[in-house]
Formats: structure tokens, C-alpha cells, sequence
């Protein structure tokens, strides 16, 4: 607070009650949120596997240990594959379905809209459990229809590669809607008039695609961007729901095999301190997304 | 030009196909859902499917009959709504301060930011031990308390623009005519803000009522919410597809609504505010 001019020169019963006002939020995010951090970074740094009783002797060795555990290091190369191809196909495919739906001509495209923004808000186990029922290798709709045209019915989540695909897909149907819905009101805020003037300059559509909106817009699909990639880099939900993260440990992310150690393992120390490394990624990419939304600002 | 002319309706024809398509592949795996709950036990396992039947709402009696889905219901409700009102009373006095007297600036305000990107199973893991020793394990108010941890800095970070945006004339104005400052508050600043309050409940109400992780962790047997009952269904005996789906419906209809009530600021909503 030190060098906040603006509050220190504020009157001294304003600056009171602005205390006053911010105490209950404060004091809560303490309780609920830096408090239990505090405790988790204290249990990081200790030995505490809770089916061998209480916490035990203080042992730094947990981040280094975890940093080489293979199945760690397996988690996190799948949970970036995974980020990596539903943020590039989402913003691509978001990006398309927003540039058709930004064009006046098409009638129903609030019908649309409202049709491809239902998957949104929708819970992901919900969703999760809406594929699982369509993929059912047996009682599934999908496979049938496959039969149908001859083609053949795999068992979508019983090999590794097909379960993580299965997933990539389930997240696209999910989250493409965000990547709509906030590319569509970029587009829709830019400027009529640079458009129009191109066209008195006689650029083509792709021309004004390319010099015109894809520069725009490139604030816009970068908050996008990282937003969505902050969200995929703590997927759980999903892979909880499709696959428990098999088969094998073919399609475990960082989460759940976090949530894997604490749970079944009960090692509370090294999920700790996986889940701080976990944080203090998540963090780095939040500056970053600071760092572009002050950019989008000004 | 005809060919122009004949080039653009081709283009529009194109346009309209691929939205088609993919407003499809949305539509139908939800419509297939709904029938499915509709559809009695025999019709449901049935492939090839049978396409045309009398619904009957059977599986829906069976989730609140054989399990206690109204419970689960209720605690989704209780724990989601009381999340979301705290959140926004005490969230919206810090805002407002953030806004109008920069309290802690900017420091506070991006720690509003940070805090609410953490990873869920970072915070779960301490929560969870912290409540087993003050034994808040398996409660409404542990979850609610939980929920406060995102849904209290969602609201501070999405409020404070809001106050932003309302001019700080009217409020002195207000002053001037002899209202003390929390007279001010809320006769004159909560009204122009109450749109913007709702939106940020109703938003954190949508993320609590889908939260998963958290629920799956410090609830049991009497605070399942229904993300973690219908989770658990799936596995129990074999799988009840006909009541799965029902469960599915009922999970998923609040949400849509709700989504439906606040599609105006939900680009602000999902985006920090930093694009509206």
C-alpha cells in the first residue's frame, strides 16, 4: 500500500471506511484461500502419508523427488498434449463458427448461436456422462450408427490412444461454445468504418481477413487463448468421468494424478508439493494473462 | 456480376450447412438424452434403438425414489445459492472499496485475479485436512465455506469495473443532499448496480452447481451435491441408462435457464471482465 497516492491522499475517515469495507472479503479470502495454502506449503515440505498416522519429520527432498517421479512427468506430458490440441482446435474451429456467425446474411444465426452456446455452462461431469452413454460399446448410438455404414466400432476408451482422443473430442464439444461467444463479441466491437473504407479501396473478403480482422482480433484470440489454456492445464472433471485417467495410465493429467496420490496413496506430502508446482505454473501463466488483458485495456 | 451474385449465395449456402452441422452435433447428443430418459428399461438398452415409443416418466421416479435425488438436489441448491450470496454481500462492499478509494491498489486487486485461477486441487488437498481436525468434513457449511475460495474472488475482481463504471457524481450528489455514505451505498449505487450484482450470483451460483472436485472431496454420505451422485451412479450396479439420463436432465435443466437469464454478460463473465 505504500506507494497507492490516491489512497493516501484520501481523507482520514474515507480511507477508514475503506478498510472497513474490504475487512470481511479480506479476512475470508485468508480463511478460505491463503491459510490453507500456508498449511499446504507446510505439509509440502514434510513427510505425511496419512494411512501411517500424523505428519511427520520435515523433509525438503519432497519437490525434488516428485519432480522425478515418472508418473508425474507422465501426468504432466499428457496434461500439455491435451491442453496443446483442444485450445488449437477450439480456437480454430470457435474462430470459424464466430466468423459465420458474425455474417448479417445468415437469418437464423441467433438460432445457431443460442443451439452452440448450450454445451457452455453445462456441468463437465454431465458431459462426461452424455459421451460415456454414446460411446457405450455396446448399448451406444454411436457404434450403431457405425455399423450402419459399414464401418468399424472400436471400444472408444479402452485403448490409450483412442480414450485420449475420446477426450480431446468430449472437451472440443464442451468448450468450443466459450471460444464462440467471446470471439463473436470481439468481432462484432470492431470498427464498421476500416471495413468499409477497405472496400472502397477494393480489397477482397480474404484481403480484409487478413490485413483488417485477423490483426484485430489477435488481442481478443489471445485472452481467449490463455484463459482456455489456464482452464485445460487443471482438466479433472473429464478424465474422471471418461476414463479414470486409464487405461493404464495412458490418459492421467496432472490433477488427477495429484488427486490420485492424495486419495488412494494418502502421501500427503508429495501431493502437496505437486500441487504447489502445479501452482506456481498456473500463476506464472496468470501474470502472463495479466500482462496481455492491461494490453487488450489500453 | 452474376457470377458474383451466384459466388455469394454459394458462399451463404456453405455457411448455413456448416452451421447446420455443427448445431447438430450439439443438439442431437442432448436430444438423444432426453429420450433416452423418457424411454422405459427395455427401450433404453435396446440397439438397434427403437425410435418411436411411449414416453414414461419411470426413471425419473426412480432417481427420487430409489436414491435420494431430492436431497442431493437440495444440497446442490443450499450449498450453491448460500455460496453465492455470501460471496456477493461481502464481495461487493470490498469491490465497491477497491473501486472508489483504490484500497490496496494493486495489490489486492490482482491477488483477486491470481487467487481465483488456482488449481482447485491445490487448495482442495489443505481444505480437506484443515476440516477433517475442525470438523467441517461432510457439512453444508464446509462446502459453502470451500466455494467462498473462488466464488468470493470472482465476485471482487468482476465487481470492482462494474463500480467503476458507475460515475462517482451521483453518489456525491446523493451526499450533498445529506446522505451519509452508506445511505449513499445503497440507495444509490446498489440500485444502478443491481444488474451487475445478479449476473455475478447467478454466475458463481452455475459454477458451484457444476463444481465437481471440491464436492467429491469433502462431502459423503449427507451432502452429496448432484454432480457427485450422478457420478456415482455410473458405476453402481451396472449401468441404469434410463436413469442416468433422467439424472443427466435434472442436473443440467437449472443451469440452462440460468445460462439463458444472464447471456448478456456472459462474455464478461467468462473473460475476467477483460473483454464486454
Amino acid at each position: 500500500m505504500a506507494n497507492n497516492i490516491f489512497f493516501n491522499s484520501l481523507p482520514s475517515h474515507d480511507r477508514k471506511t475503506a478498510k472497513r469495507l474490504v475487512s470481511p472479503a479480506f479476512i475470508g479470502i485468508w480463511v478460505v484461500v491463503l491459510f490453507p495454502l500456508l498449511y499446504a506449503l507446510y505439509v509440502s515440505v514434510h513427510d505425511w502419508i496419512l494411512s501411517q498416522g500424523g505428519i511427520g519429520p520435515f523433509n525438503f527432498s519432497n519437490y525434488p523427488d516428485v519432480l522425478k517421479d515418472p508418473l508425474l512427468i507422465n501426468s504432466a506430458k499428457n496434461t500439455v498434449l491435451l491442453t496443446a490440441s483442444v485450445v488449437v482446435l477450439e480456437i480454430c474451429v470457435g474462430f470459424g463458427l464466430a466468423l459465420l456467425l458474425h455474417n448479417k446474411q445468415i437469418k437464423l444465426r441467433n438460432v445457431y448461436l443460442f443451439i452452440l452456446l448450450i454445451p457452455m455452462l453445462m456441468p463437465p461431469i454431465t458431459v462426461g456422462l452424455i459421451w460415456r452413454l454414446l460411446l457405450h460399446p455396446d448399448l451406444g448410438i454411436i457404434n450403431y450408427m457405425l455399423s450402419l455404414v459399414g464401418l468399424p466400432q472400436p471400444t472408444w476408451l479402452a485403448s490409450p490412444v483412442l480414450a485420449f482422443f475420446t477426450i480431446i473430442i468430449v472437451d472440443v464439444w464442451h468448450e468450443t461454445a466459450f471460444i464462440i461467444l467471446v470471439l463473436l463479441a470481439g468481432l462484432t466491437s470492431l470498427p464498421d468504418e476500416i471495413f468499409e473504407v477497405a472496400m472502397i479501396d477494393g480489397a477482397n473478403a480474404w484481403q480484409k481477413f487478413l490485413y483488417i480482422t485477423v490483426p484485430l482480433m489477435t488481442p481478443t484470440i489471445l485472452v481467449a487463448t490463455i484463459i482456455r489454456m489456464i482452464s485445460a492445464l487443471k482438466t479433472y472433471d473429464l478424465v474422471y468421468i471418461l476414463t479414470r485417467g486409464g487405461p493404464g495410465i495412458s490418459t492421467e493429467t496432472i490433477s488427477y494424478y495429484i488427486y490420485k496420490v492424495f486419495f488412494v496413496a494418502l502421501d500427503i506430502g508429495k501431493s502437496s508439493a505437486m500441487a504447489f508446482i502445479l501452482l506456481i505454473v498456473i500463476i506464472l501463466m496468470t501474470l502472463v494473462l495479466m500482462r496481455v488483458m492491461n494490453r487488450v485495456e489500453q | 456480376m452474376p457470377t458474383t451474385k451466384v459466388k455469394r449465395k454459394f458462399g451463404l449456402l456453405v455457411s448455413n450447412i456448416i452451421l447446420i452441422f455443427a448445431s447438430l452435433s450439439i443438439l442431437l447428443p442432448i436430444l438423444w438424452v432426453i429420450r433416452t430418459s423418457l424411454a422405459n428399461r427395455l427401450i433404453a438398452y435396446k440397439i438397434p434403438p427403437v425410435w418411436v415409443f411411449k414416453p414414461t416418466f419411470d426413471n425419473y421416479l426412480t432417481i427420487f425414489d430409489k436414491y435420494p435425488f431430492q436431497d442431493y438436489f437440495m444440497n446442490s441448491l443450499i450449498i450453491s445459492a448460500s455460496a453465492s450470496i455470501v460471496a456477493l454481500i461481502i464481495g461487493s462492499l470490498a469491490a465497491y472499496s477497491i473501486a472508489r478509494f483504490r484500497t490496496g491498489d494493486p495489490w489486492l486487486r490482482l491477488s483477486m485475479l491470481s487467487t481465483q485461477m488456482l488449481p482447485p486441487i491445490a487448495l482442495v488437498i489443505p481444505i480437506f485436512l484443515i476440516m477433517n481436525v475442525i470438523k467441517l468434513w461432510d457439512t453444508l457449511p464446509g462446502l459453502i465455506l470451500a466455494y467462498l475460495s473462488f466464488n468470493l474472488p470472482y465476485t471482487v475482481w468482476i465487481l470492482i469495473s462494474f463500480f467503476q463504471s458507475i460515475p462517482v457524481e451521483i453518489e456525491e450528489a446523493a451526499m450533498i443532499e445529506g446522505c451519509s455514505r452508506t445511505q449513499a451505498l445503497w440507495k444509490v449505487i446498489v440500485p444502478v448496480a443491481l444488474p451487475g450484482l445478479l449476473s455475478a450470483g447467478v454466475f458463481n451460483f452455475i459454477l458451484n452447481w457444476n463444481e465437481f472436485l471440491f464436492a467429491l472431496i469433502l462431502t459423503g454420505r449427507n451432502t452429496r451435491t448432484l454432480p457427485v451422485a450422478i457420478a456415482s451412479l455410473w458405476t453402481q450396479q451396472g449401468v441404469n441408462i434410463g436413469a442416468v439420463s433422467a439424472a443427466t436432465v435434472v442436473t443440467i435443466l437449472p443451469v440452462i435457464v440460468l445460462t439463458y437469464v444472464i447471456q448478456k454478460s456472459l462474455v464478461r463473465n467468462l473473460t475476467f471482465g477483460s473483454i464486454k
